[in-house]
């Protein structure tokens, strides 16, 4: 039964979520004196408390704590991305109708948290839609704005696509396992106990719910959203996007993947070696051409989920559920901080390309090596988080059968690894370069670091400096 | 007699005539019913495996608690599709898919 399996307890977190939200809105409506903008800081430190109370029992309880605080951090760089959200509502100073850019992101949260402590495929799927749902408005929330509608109305579609194929997917795993329950117990019975016509559709069941899951990680062929998406949605929400949401694919990828460890019987790892290829090759050729920030940052994100892809091709165990989020919690670092910059300088300079980052060494230069340091660590550069866990990504591959046991997919895959992380190098290096090399226009004024980007930047780096240079000092690699 | 197998057959058909209309059609409010009746087709697999699980004709629930949150669901997107669509109209006079061009490569 499946209302035995939960209990109200658990979901306290969720339940404070969806009231920080109800209480924005109803304040929204009631209050009309208080600033909107308020309502993000509102919003942010209310998250930001509800991850630090979070208790850490749940299997995935580290995926839900990055998913809150990455959903914190979205709220917050909405406050300091108002003037553009202002002007894009209501086309003047006016702030009516912008506080359901705070308000969602957290409802939106409480569907990850949901989802991170699902046992059963009716729970996943509702909770993955509460995130899905929320996300279409917010891509599409700058209504007059013709970048922010098309990406609403893509990712609605495709979104709309993979939710189809995901509750097929649930249909047939019901059909042929008798249950909703993901659990090992059941991955077993069907696949040695059962006749084969069974067992072949289980596994189409599996493939269509995988489906689903590749399309909040960005793993191709699931992939195509993400650039358009990040591109024309209000920056906070692609940051929401890029870090959450991914968190939350990554959660549902870990629990659908589970139960099959340890089973031989059906190897789903060639399959994936290939998909990781596939995703890690779209991601770093599809950046290296890129002129507009968010774009080159959304095929940054296809480019990191083939990272992560690694740990799970083997064994889903607790590990590599570990290693999952240790990833992930480096993604969030550098890709959080890199978000603010892009949305100060596109609040400061009015566009979003490379090119608005010039000769920031010249004009803020402590600024410049913050958002070097974040882009550093994208690319994978010693010393910073980024370095540490794509070695680790590196070694679960070589982990996994030894080096001298590589077959030819594994060494393929290696190959791919190796090429992505060089080109990676290339693509983040140009916003560097940008900064650094080009020479100042005299149109390029000093920015104004606005104090919440400034804190969560520096907040982002020291993290990402310590994280990175920690394991160094100790030897504990 | 109707069998487990023709409902599922019948289910099948709807959600690739579904799939393949999301693949091929331009304009984006077919699109988005054909996105519709892949989800129907979905509830009629999980209603047909609920009555095929069933013993002595009492199916069992789960599925067809999944299938009313399909149908909730699917209500909610309906919601948000036609209105980011309504926008969409406002902004280009045209929901035609060839229309959004503004982001890409």
């Amino acid at each position: 039964m499946i209302s035995a399996t939960y209990t109200w307890a658990q979901f306290i977190p969720e339940f404070t979520l969806v009231g920080l939200a109800t209480v924005i809105l109803m304040a929204d409506c009631f209050l009309p004196k208080i600033p909107k903008s308020f309502y993000a800081i509102f919003g942010a430190v209310g998250a930001i408390a509800t991850a630090f109370c979070m208790g850490g029992d749940a299997e995935l309880s580290r995926f839900r704590v990055l998913a809150v605080i990455a959903t914190a951090l979205a709220v917050l760089l909405a406050y300091d991305y108002r003037k553009v959200t202002r002007e894009a509502i209501s086309g003047s100073e006016s702030e009516e109708g912008t506080s359901e850019l705070y308000a969602l992101p957290l409802i939106a949260c409480a569907g990850i948290c949901a989802l991170t402590q699902a046992k059963d495929i009716i729970m996943l799927f509702v909770s993955l839609e509460v995130v899905t749902l929320s996300s279409y408005v917010l891509a599409g929330y700058f209504r007059r704005n013709q970048g922010s509608i098309e990406a609403g109305v893509k990712y609605l579609i495709l979104g709309a696509m993979s939710t189809g194929l995901l509750v097929f997917g649930a249909a047939w795993y019901y059909g042929m396992s008798g249950t909703f329950m993901l659990d090992s117990s059941v991955v077993y019975k069907v696949l040695y106990h059962a006749d084969y016509s069974l067992r072949i559709g289980f596994m189409m069941s599996m493939a269509l719910l995988l489906a689903g899951a590749f399309f909040k990680t960005g793993t191709a062929p699931m992939h195509i959203w993400i650039p358009d998406v990040y591109q024309g949605a209000p920056t906070p929400v692609s940051a929401f996007l890029a870090v959450a949401s991914k968190t939350a694919g990554f959660a549902v990828l870990c629990m659908l993947l589970a139960p099959f460890v340890g089973n031989q019987l059906v190897s789903i790892v060639e399959c994936f070696v290939i998909l990781t290829a596939i995703t890690l090759i779209i991601g770093n050729l599809g950046a290296i051409g890129q002129t507009n920030a968010k774009r080159l940052l959304g095929y940054s994100s296809i480019a990191q989920a083939g990272f992560i892809m690694v740990f799970l091709i083997n064994d889903v165990g607790e590990a590599a559920q570990a290693q999952v989020a240790n990833y992930l919690t480096a993604y969030l670092l550098a890709t959080m901080a890199a978000f603010y910059a892009i949305a100060m300088v596109r609040t400061q300079r009015g566009h979003e390309e490379i090119s608005a980052f010039r000769a920031l060494g010249k004009t803020n230069p402590v600024l410049a090596f913050l958002i070097t340091v974040c882009f550093a660590s994208l690319a994978g550069v010693p010393l910073t988080y980024g370095f540490i866990v794509k070695f680790d990504s590196f070694c679960a591959l070589i982990n996994a059968y030894g080096i001298a046991e590589l077959n030819c997919w594994f060494t393929t895959l290696l190959f791919i690894m190796i090429l992505g992380a060089t080109v990676g190098f290339y693509y983040y290096f140009k916003v560097i370069r940008e900064m650094y090399w080009e020479k100042q226009q005299p149109e390029d004024k000093p920015l104004n670091v606005p104090m919440v980007t400034a804190g969560v930047m520096t907040a982002c780096v020291i993290l990402i400096v310590a994280l990175g240079t920690w394991p160094l000092l100790t030897g504990n690699l | 007699m109707t069998s487990l197998a023709h409902y599922l057959i019948l289910s099948g058909i709807l959600f690739s005539i579904g799939l393949a209309g999301v693949l091929i059609r331009k304009n984006i409010i077919v699109v988005f019913m054909c996105l519709e009746m892949m989800l129907s087709a979905a509830n009629i697999s999980l209603v047909a495996f609920s009555r095929a699980q069933g013993t002595e004709g009492v199916p069992v629930y789960d599925p067809q608690v999944l299938s009313l949150f399909v149908v909730a669901v699917a209500a909610a997107e309906v919601a948000i599709g036609l209105a980011l669509i309504v926008a969409m109209f406002r902004a280009r006079k045209s929901v035609e898919s060839t229309a959004i061009t503004t982001l890409k490569d």
